[in-house]
């Protein structure tokens, strides 16, 4: 049986060129692959959470990572700009952290009597904001502001971020006393809310052995510059969606309405009566269709939707990564494919 | 299994949403330009007011909607219902008051239902709404043709009919953006003209009422035509009118002008200024066959008189055109023939009448009975002048036909001037003319002569009706106008009826050539009784062509042209049974036929997803279904993993199917062949779902 089998299928035709991404592996496709081997061996055994964190870059959306501290959102940070050669800023957020810490100051220069600007760490091209929500809303809102605007007005003067330009947020689920969490259109700025988790036994056990995370990153060298992972975003806006898949994100966006009826079993979670909105669903499609590109697909499939949309919705539909994810993922089971 | 439905969510998410569903501004555009084209041709016929504000109200909704659409944020303009329901109120009573104290009849109910929609149309917020409008709108459509069902009228129902294809397709497009008007129009035309066939194909076949289902016109205003009495200046006033009176076709050669005498009333009573008809009653003789005989078939436009028209003399009664009666010419079922040779029809003609009838041409009838003679002989009233002039003649010619020539020729001879501008003629009308003015129409010599006949005591009446008539080149018919409209003599000659006219004595030309040949130039004869071509006569011609092809073949296809053209398929009661079963069938065989080739074509066009279908059915057989939900790349892994050694085969299955169903082939159909084509390859290689489960257990 299986020798006829092999018989017949090397009867097959080739597939046409354009559908079939084995036999077209685009340049952006070899780089993004190449990117994530990379990030797979500093941030070792979160392929998963690696994967969304590039689609999130190529959609040219922001990242919130919520997460206990330790098992390194610094790390894919930092990676991340190094690998895809961008400048990286950390900022850590505190309760006392003004605007100004962010955005930059405008000093008296004595030398040239005027006033200076010396720009804050939200210039650089991925900013790390640690702990978000542990800032005043103030300062908190500055950000986000500067997130959606991409940039930023000084003194009366506008002055444009870095291109690209990507927001990795992290806050601390577990401990929120004293803390300001973020309100539910905050949340809807970020593309994807996600959890790292801790490491499975292999993993940590790579982690223990393998010594000092960031000597390692010292040394990475860069596969790709801000021009290239421009052209890689303008190549995931270009990936076709069927009229199929906007039926399914269709169906996906009405039983997220829905859901508040049915889903009355967790009737504590407010967040869980807002179903989402046309920009989520318009934020869902750009989120497919960067993780399309990085599987070297031409064409958006019900798997990149599904494999996104946890990501994507969860923090939408409740106000948690964390329990926000497993009712999207509940969410996807109940929509059958059209 | 999976996806029974295509779309269930939207499907679902569209029905609930359907009819509660707040109207967009594109649906309310459209619906705003159905009815202003519904209402366009119904207009002309409405009083001013009526007119203008009904299509006022339209307007003013669509202006709100605009002003709307300015501000997005505020809350729309809104009327409140209540206020609606007065002013509804307030209209039915200007309504009523405009129509003289009625609202019940056909004309105040039209106005109401114009000025009704506006109202709806100024209320309307949801789609339901919106298809109560439709609704209403194809009503007020079909208004029009209560009083007019010319060609012109179906032409001006055209663009609302295509005003209510785009409604209707405006108000399914509940979400996505609306496409062009251009787009949706082009559409609905092509659809308008797919359902042409079936619309032929019913108003051949749909059984017609044998009667109409409301009577027709029947308040019509007063018409121009022919009255039962002539007193002086009738008929040239008449003349004026380029009315048609109606139109003949005639089987075999028209007869020549010269013997085109339309018989009509028939007038034997004179009072010194007036002639006028007599009630009559009983049966008249028809003219015995024999003498050239002409058939013809004549479509009367509507006169609110109960004249009918045929050449002199008839010899059959008329029958209604295509009436399927035995028609043996004795009788006629709507018309009599009057002793004095009239044809009358029981009721006054209220809408076009299409009848056939047979004639023996000729100026002598048959002999006349004694009441008849007696009525024709009652001396005239009044005119002393010519009561002494009339013995004089007679004095000189005591035989009846000398007299008449006698007669005659003092028309010919003396100063007699033919003019469709008579003086007044206050006091003894047929003296004034004889003896001091000389100038008169027709009916003032035929009116002179049977009184200067009645004087010298020979029986002698006024016949009215047409002369002339013309033929029409494009349409081989002819076309008799107001303006034909004639008087001429009729004399009791040798115990026979004999047709004098007094007004060929004296000019001949208004016989052979029509009023306009007859007339000095610079009289003020209607422009299409005109002799002479003219681009405006010739088209007018053209136009009068299509007109009576459209009178006759379309409005004119009633319950007995059907069933004529039934009982030329051997359609008859006793075959009807069979032929019904036949159609049924055959309409049923249609049906399948046409969902056979829709399922096939769905099939072919989604060969895609049938093979997928195919595919998952045999691995839910062999114990792995597909989760409603699983994408096909996901399931083809799933499969791998259970059956490796067809993985190949399943990658195949899941990417082509894949990339037909979400990747962007329409540009290129070769691909799309060669993806199914290797989808149905891959399916093909899959065993069967048994021996499958065996491979499995196996592998497992």
């Amino acid at each position: 049986m299986a020798q006829r089998l092999k018989w017949r299928i090397s009867c097959m035709r080739p597939f046409p060129m354009s559908v079939r991404p084995a036999q077209q592996p685009a340049s952006s496709t070899q780089g993004i692959a190449r990117a994530l081997t990379q990030l797979a061996r500093i941030v070792v055994g979160k392929e998963e959470p690696i994967r969304l964190a590039i689609a999130c870059m190529l959609a040219r959306g922001h990242l919130l990572i919520e997460d206990i501290p330790g098992v390194g959102k610094s790390t894919l940070a930092q990676a991340l700009a190094a690998t895809l050669g961008l400048r990286y800023a950390r900022v850590q957020f505190t309760s006392d952290l003004l605007p100004a810490d962010v955005i930059g100051v405008s000093i008296y220069d004595e030398r040239t009597q005027a006033f200076r600007f010396l720009p804050g760490p939200i210039f650089h091209s991925v900013v790390l904001a640690d702990e978000i929500n542990r800032a005043p809303p103030k300062t908190q809102s500055a950000l986000l502001e500067a997130m959606e605007e991409r940039q930023v007005s000084v003194d009366g003067q506008t002055r444009k971020l870095a291109e690209p330009f990507f927001v990795i947020a992290t806050q601390n689920p577990v401990e929120q006393i004293g803390a300001y969490p973020l309100p539910e259109s905050q949340l809807d700025r970020f593309l994807m809310a996600i959890e790292l988790g801790y490491p499975d036994a292999s993993a940590e056990r790579e982690l223990l052995a393998g010594g000092d995370r960031r000597q390692h990153i010292a040394e990475l060298a860069p596969v790709a510059d801000a021009a290239t992972l421009a052209e890689w975003q303008r190549e995931a806006a270009a990936i076709h969606v069927a009229p199929a898949l906007l039926d399914y994100v269709q169906a996906l966006l009405a039983a997220s309405r829905g859901f508040a009826g049915a889903g009355s079993t967790s009737g504590s979670d407010a967040g869980a009566r807002r179903g989402l909105s046309p920009r989520a669903g318009l934020m869902l499609i750009a989120a497919a269709r960067a993780f399309a590109l990085i599987a070297g697909r031409p064409m958006v499939v019900p798997e990149d939707v599904q494999a996104v949309f946890p990501a994507v919705a969860g923090h939408r539909l409740a106000g948690g990564a964390r329990s926000g994810a497993l009712q999207a993922e509940s969410l996807l089971r109940s929509v059958p494919l059209p | 299994m999976i996806g029974r439905r295509k779309q269930p969510l939207a499907a679902a998410a569209r029905t609930r949403a359907s009819a509660s569903a707040v109207l967009s501004a594109t649906q309310l555009r459209w619906l705003g330009a159905m009815l202003i084209a519904a209402q366009l041709p119904q207009a002309p016929h409405l009083p001013l007011w009526i007119a203008a504000f009904g299509l006022m109200l339209v307007g003013v909704r669509l202006w709100l909607a605009r002003s709307d659409a300015r501000r997005p944020g505020a809350a729309p303009a809104r009327i409140p219902s209540w206020a609606l329901v007065v002013f509804a109120l307030v209209t039915a009573w200007f309504v009523r008051l405009s129509y003289g104290g009625h609202l019940a009849g056909r004309e105040p109910s039209v106005a109401f239902l114009f000025i009704l929609v506006g109202i709806k149309f100024l209320e309307s917020r949801t789609r339901r709404d919106g298809t109560l409008l439709v609704c209403l709108a194809s009503f007020l459509l079909i208004t029009p043709f209560l009083t007019s069902q010319s060609p012109l009228a179906a032409l001006a129902a055209l663009p609302a009919i295509l005003g209510l294809g785009g409604a209707l397709d405006a108000l399914d497009r509940t979400s996505g953006a609306a496409p062009p008007w251009r787009t949706t129009l082009a559409r609905i035309g092509v659809m308008l003209l797919q359902g042409v066939p079936l619309a032929a194909l019913l108003f051949f076949l749909f059984p017609r009422l044998a009667a109409p289902l409301w009577g027709l016109p029947q308040d019509y205003a007063a018409q121009s035509g022919l009255s039962d009495t002539m007193s002086p200046g009738m008929i040239s006033e008449l003349s004026l009118s380029d009315a048609v009176a109606f139109r003949v076709d005639f089987d075999g050669t028209p007869p020549p002008p010269a013997l085109r005498y339309w018989r009509g009333p028939v007038l034997a009573r004179f009072d010194g200024r007036t002639w006028s008809g007599l009630p009559q009653r009983g049966e008249g003789t028809l003219a015995s066959p024999g003498g050239p005989a002409v058939r013809y078939t004549v479509s009367l436009e509507p006169s609110m008189k109960p004249w009918l028209f045929a050449l002199e003399s008839p010899s059959r009664m008329p029958q209604l055109a295509d009436d399927d009666g035995p028609g043996d010419g004795a009788r006629s079922d709507f018309a009599i023939l009057t002793p004095d040779r009239q044809l009358i029809a029981r009721r006054p003609v209220t809408q076009v009448l299409r009848y056939t009838e047979t004639s023996v041409l000729g100026d002598r009838a048959a002999p006349a009975s004694a009441l008849d003679v007696r009525l024709a002989s009652a001396p005239a009233r009044g005119n002393p002048r010519t009561l002494a002039l009339a013995r004089e003649l007679r004095a000189a010619h005591p035989q009846d036909r000398d007299y008449i020539a006698a007669v005659l020729t003092m028309f010919r001879e003396q100063a007699f001037v033919y003019t469709l501008t008579p003086p007044l003629l206050p006091a003894d009308p047929v003296d004034m003319f004889l003896f001091d003015e000389k100038r008169g129409f027709c009916e003032h010599f035929a009116s002179a002569f049977t009184v200067l006949l009645r004087d010298a005591g020979i029986p002698a009446r006024v016949v009215t009706g047409y002369q002339g008539g013309e033929i029409n080149p494009r349409g081989g018919y002819m076309i008799v106008r107001q303006s034909d409209a004639h008087a001429w003599s009729e004399a009791l000659v040798d115990g026979v009826w004999q047709r004098f006219d007094p007004t060929a004595a004296v000019a001949p030309s208004r016989i052979e050539r029509g009023i306009a040949g007859a007339l000095p130039d610079g009289e003020p004869v209607p422009r299409f009784a005109r002799l002479g071509g003219g681009l405006l006569k010739n088209m007018q011609l053209a136009l009068d062509a299509l007109n009576h092809a459209w009178r006759r073949d379309v409005v004119g296809f009633d319950n007995a042209r059907q069933r004529e053209l039934w009982r030329a398929f051997d359609l008859t009661a006793r075959t009807a049974p069979w032929a019904i079963g036949a159609a049924v069938l055959a309409l049923g065989a249609w049906g399948a036929a046409l969902i056979a080739l829709m399922a096939w074509r769905r099939r072919h066009a989604e060969r895609a997803i049938v093979l997928w279908r195919r595919a998952c059915a045999r691995l839910a057989a062999a114990g792995l279904p597909r989760q409603a939900w699983e994408g096909p790349l996901d399931f083809a892994a799933r499969a791998s993993a259970r059956w490796p050694q067809f993985a190949i085969a399943f990658a195949a299955i899941a990417e082509s199917y894949a990339a037909l169903r979400y990747a962007d082939t329409s540009a290129r159909p070769a691909e799309r062949e060669a993806l199914v084509a290797t989808l149905a390859r891959a399916v093909d290689v899959l065993p069967p779902a048994a021996s499958l489960r065996t491979l499995g257990g196996a592998a497992r």
